[in-house]
């Protein structure tokens, strides 16, 4: 009965700590956005995806960007095929980057996503255009094979590594947990329609 | 060296790493491209100092050991300090300079970068495009109210009012909007551009609510790069409520479009590119001194300590070919002449230690051979003492003072005098030897002034010398000066080692070797005279020849004794058959007193004759002894055959045998023997013919050894009659030697003779009473002891054991 009882609080114990890695591991790079959808669909024979991010910058990002610093945030999706006896599958990978940049002389800003330019008027107006997609083409669904079993790794950050040289400095560092690290990751489960 | 060679790639190891992230550091600057080196600064800069602590360490560690080292007192300790220290101060020193100089300048030049001037001018360029951007915005949005109020008061808009009004107001593009932002009529643009394009919501919201607004659109290097629509300014403005009354919501807007002069919004474009660029670089300021100062003091953190590093290395590399000759040289010095180690290098250093290590070499190869001559000196030495110590002859050396310096135990035997005891003394200080000191100077006086023909170096001399026992010595004598040696050479001479003798030069070897062979001619080889005023060492070789004179005189002896008898014994016999024919014819006719007289007389003669012939037959015998036949006999067989011829004597009591039992037979002449017993017992009665308890016995007797093996078998007779006197003693068997008043002297030399031939020895001594040898004398003894037997048959006298043991048959043992 008291070796019960211990296993009973040593699996407690065990339930506890995975539950806290849980949710350590999804807090790591979640500082700044909020991810407040993210959703598959098919249509047009191709696997969509759609999301939409709130993203709260800290104070030193937000100063830069009222300087001039021009921001990249980088979304970037990836189909994984799961394989029991490899490494799973890269199936499609495929990423977005948009340009947030602030333009004193008019006191706009500026949202360039590939060649395709915005200009908005406050900062939230030009975040939310930079922090959400629908209708983003993962794969063709011919390449989907049924029967198995699929992982969308979806990631959306701040990307550090466009800033002007100088301003990277000591952005790199061991953990990457500093002000600049701003961004969320989220692992997707897809089932293959029936 | 294996310790140090293992140190030094670790520190070499080290440095080198260090070297290489600094490097990476420096490069990072250069290129600028991928900002890899900027996102892990943080990262590299804790490696380098961590690669910095570890190389402090290991120059703390090695500091403490050198101190530690020197504190023990370890050879070299100081040189290595002093080396490692001067390195290190020449790589310290510039660094230092270089660091503050370029700290300084690193500091001045970030400064200058970011003037107020600049950034005023910046900023206020920056207002002053937006001035111009604003005040053309709002010139735009007037001529929008404007052109809405006339719109209002219109009532009617047609496509030709709306161009009116435009070419009115100067517009390059005008419009009617829905209150949604549809266009509802357009006049004016390029042809391409067709209907003008919905304003922005913001636009539109803030034109319905606060009546008018404005908005530069298009402004960046994209559109004004395109050559179709270029940078416009946009202004709405709500048409105003006429008497006619819409419906709410059914407003309508005027909008019109200005295009942007060019070169106003390329200027306006390119400042604010710089304002953009200069707000980084400020942003970054900090972040960039900080790197660069970081990684300078970094970088001369690292020098330095590689330079204190590779100082130590240096320096234990310089000081090693030092060291290990200084370790060489002292071991030299104390004694150690082994291979030296050699410095591989082909510097100047390496070359001295391999001309060390060679020199070293040529002093151990000298020393060894100087080594190898002492011994083979020594050897020589001792081969020579050897040879003088089992000399028979006597020989002596005399030291320049004329002092006796060497002295051999041959000269000890001969004079029968612990001569060596006298070393360092003149001869003439010995007592009894004066007289030959005398003669020996003396000869070598003249050998000096005036010497003889043919001897030009050396004497020869016969010298009698006198015994304190009174026999006399013939010692045949030789001088000679000796070579002369300087007298440092002499005192070095005299050697650490035990020797009796003090070592001759080779050449007086080789003469001492020849003269005590005696059989050398006089030696040619002479040295100049040039050292004759130096008095000279001596040397001095005797020989006792006394057996040999003996020898010769016995020799004489038996020659004369020969032709005597040969004279003699012819007239003898006529003499005494002409004595006897005398008396036969004369004794008849003659009478009385004169046949007495002839009578007499003729008896006289014949006894004469008889007598002289029984001398001349002894003389024939001893000179002409036939040679011994040696058959086995028995010695007391023979004995009894002799003592019947005495029986007179045995039976008064005179002579008495004590004859051994089971005497061993032993090899010898009976004819011979028998004179030789005969002689003896003779020689016994005649010594005690004068005393009245006269007494004489013959005994045999066996000699064996420790073990009961057969030594000899001795036939002794003594008496008790006078004795030998002392001077006849040692000669008693030479001829003609003899104490009775009448005697040819031969018996006992033939009794010599016999014994010669039978290899038996004869000895002949005195009683004394007591045993004393200083006693009176009671009697003499005569001994022979034979060692020759005859092979015995098993069982018979002397046992299966008894082994003949040869003697040697010395002639004489005197006592």
């Amino acid at each position: 009965m008291h070796l019960s009882l211990v296993r009973h609080r040593f699996l407690q114990g065990l339930q506890l700590m995975l539950v806290l890695a849980c949710v350590w591991s999804g807090t790591v790079r979640g500082q700044g956005v909020e991810l407040a959808a993210l959703q598959t669909s098919q249509s047009d024979g191709a696997l969509n995806l759609e999301f939409a991010a709130r993203v709260t910058l800290p104070p030193a990002v937000e100063e830069a960007l009222q300087r001039g610093v021009p921001l990249y945030f980088v979304a970037e999706a990836r189909l994984l095929r799961s394989r029991w006896y490899w490494r799973d599958e890269r199936v499609a990978r495929v990423s977005r980057t948009w340009r947030i940049v602030y333009q004193p002389l008019t006191g706009t800003w500026r949202v360039g996503l590939g060649g395709l330019h915005q200009t908005h008027a406050t900062l939230a107006e030009a975040l939310s255009a930079a922090s959400s997609s629908a209708g983003w083409k993962l794969a063709d669904l011919s390449r989907i094979e049924r029967d198995s079993s699929y992982t969308i790794e979806f990631s959306y950050r701040l990307d550090t590594t466009q800033l002007p040289g100088p301003m990277q400095f000591g952005l790199g560092g061991l953990g990457g947990t500093g002000e600049w690290t701003v961004g969320v990751e989220r692992v997707l489960r897809f089932e293959t329609p029936p | 060296m294996k310790s140090s060679t293992r140190w030094g790639w670790i520190i070499a190891l080290v440095a080198g790493t260090g070297a290489a992230l600094v490097l990476a550091f420096v490069l990072s600057f250069s290129t600028q491209g991928s900002g890899f080196y900027e996102r892990h600064f943080v990262w590299l800069f804790w490696l380098n100092v961590s690669v910095a602590m570890l190389l402090t360490v290991v120059v703390a560690f090695v500091g403490v050991r050198l101190v530690a080292r020197m504190r023990r007192g370890k050879f070299g300790s100081r040189l290595l300090i002093k080396l490692a220290g001067i390195f290190a101060l020449v790589g310290l020193l510039p660094g230092l300079v270089i660091y503050t100089v370029s700290y300084q300048f690193v500091s001045r030049s970030i400064e200058a970068w970011f003037d107020v001037k600049v950034a005023g001018a910046l900023d206020s360029g920056l207002a002053l495009g937006k001035e111009t951007l604003d005040a053309l915005a709002t010139d735009l949005e007037k001529k929008a109210r404007v052109a809405a109020e006339r719109l209002a008061e219109a009532r009617t808009v047609s496509p030709l009012a709306l161009e009116r009004l435009r070419e009115q107001i100067g517009a390059s593009a005008a419009s009617l909007l829905a209150a949604n932002g549809q266009v509802l009529l357009s006049a004016g643009g390029g042809m391409a551009e067709g209907a003008p394009e919905r304003p922005a919501a913001h636009l539109l919201r803030q034109a319905l609510l606060s009546g008018s607004a404005s908005a530069v659109e298009r402004l960046d290097d994209e559109s004004l790069a395109a050559t179709g629509a270029g940078p416009q300014v946009r202004a709405l403005a709500r048409v105003p409520r006429s008497e006619i009354a819409l419906a709410p919501g059914d407003e309508r807007l005027v909008m019109l479009v200005q295009p942007v002069p060019r070169g106003l919004a390329a200027n306006a474009l390119a400042v604010q590119a710089a304002y953009s660029e200069y707000q980084q670089r400020a942003l970054a300021r900090d972040s960039l001194r900080r790197m660069y100062v970081g990684t300078l003091t970094l970088t001369l953190i690292l020098a330095v300590f590689a330079a204190v590093l590779l100082a130590i290395v240096l320096g234990n590399q310089l000081a090693r070919p030092l060291l290990l000759l200084a370790d060489g040289v002292r071991q030299v010095a104390a004694g150690d002449l082994t291979a030296k180690p050699v410095f591989p290098s082909g510097d100047e250093l390496g070359g001295l230690t391999r001309s060390f290590a060679d020199m070293t070499a040529q002093v151990a190869e000298a020393r060894g051979q100087v080594q190898r001559g002492m011994q083979q000196l020594e050897g020589a030495r001792t081969r020579l003492q050897t040879i003088l110590d089992t000399l028979t002859a006597g020989v002596i050396v005399f030291d320049r003072e004329g002092r006796i310096d060497t002295v051999n135990p041959g000269a000890t035997r001969i004079l029968q005098r612990p001569l060596s005891a006298w070393r360092g003394r003149r001869l003439s200080d010995i007592p009894e030897l004066q007289v030959l000191a005398q003669g020996v100077e003396e000869r070598f006086e003249l050998l000096a002034t005036s010497p003889e023909a043919g001897e030009r170096d050396q004497w020869q001399e016969s010298f009698e010398l006198t015994r304190g026992d009174g026999a006399t010595l013939t010692l045949l004598v030789r001088g000679a000066t000796l070579p002369g040696e300087r007298p440092q050479a002499a005192a070095e001479r005299r050697p650490p080692i035990g020797l009796q003798a003090d070592g001759p030069s080779p050449a007086t070897r080789e003469r001492a070797g020849a003269r005590s062979a005696q059989a050398q001619p006089p030696e040619g080889d002479q040295e100049s005279s040039g050292g004759r005023a130096i008095p000279e060492a001596k040397l001095l070789v005797f020989d006792d020849i006394t057996e040999i004179v003996s020898a010769q005189r016995s020799a004489a002896w038996a020659e004369v004794a020969r032709r005597l008898a040969h004279e003699i014994k012819n007239p003898l016999t006529p003499i005494q058959l002409s004595a006897e024919r005398l008396r036969h014819k004369l004794e008849a006719r003659l009478e009385g007193a004169d046949q007495a007289l002839l009578l007499r007389s003729v008896a006289t003669i014949v006894n004469q004759v008889q007598a002289m012939q029984t001398l001349v037959n002894e003389f024939r015998d001893y000179a002409r002894l036939p040679a011994a036949q040696l058959k086995p006999l028995d010695l007391n067989a023979l004995a009894h055959e002799v003592l019947a011829l005495y029986g007179q004597a045995l039976e008064n009591g005179l002579l008495r045998a004590s004859l051994a039992r089971e005497l061993p037979r032993i090899l010898g002449d009976a004819t011979q023997l028998r004179q030789v017993i005969h002689n003896l017992v003779q020689n016994a009665l005649d010594a005690v013919a004068d005393r009245p308890d006269g007494q004489v016995e013959l005994m045999t007797s066996v000699a064996r050894g420790e073990h009961g093996e057969l030594h000899a078998v001795r036939l002794t007779v003594i008496d008790n009659g006078p004795g030998f006197a002392e001077k006849v003693l040692k000669r008693a068997f030479e001829p003609y030697v003899t104490t009775k008043a009448r005697g040819t002297g031969l018996g006992l030399a033939v009794v010599k003779k016999i014994a010669d031939e039978h290899g038996a020895r004869l000895r002949a001594a005195n009683l004394h009473a007591g045993d004393q040898a200083d006693g009176p004398v009671t009697g003499a003894r005569v001994s022979l002891s034979f060692s020759k037997f005859a092979v015995t048959p098993a069982g018979t006298a002397g046992g299966a054991d008894a082994i003949p043991a040869p003697a040697p048959g010395d002639a004489t043992q005197v006592h």
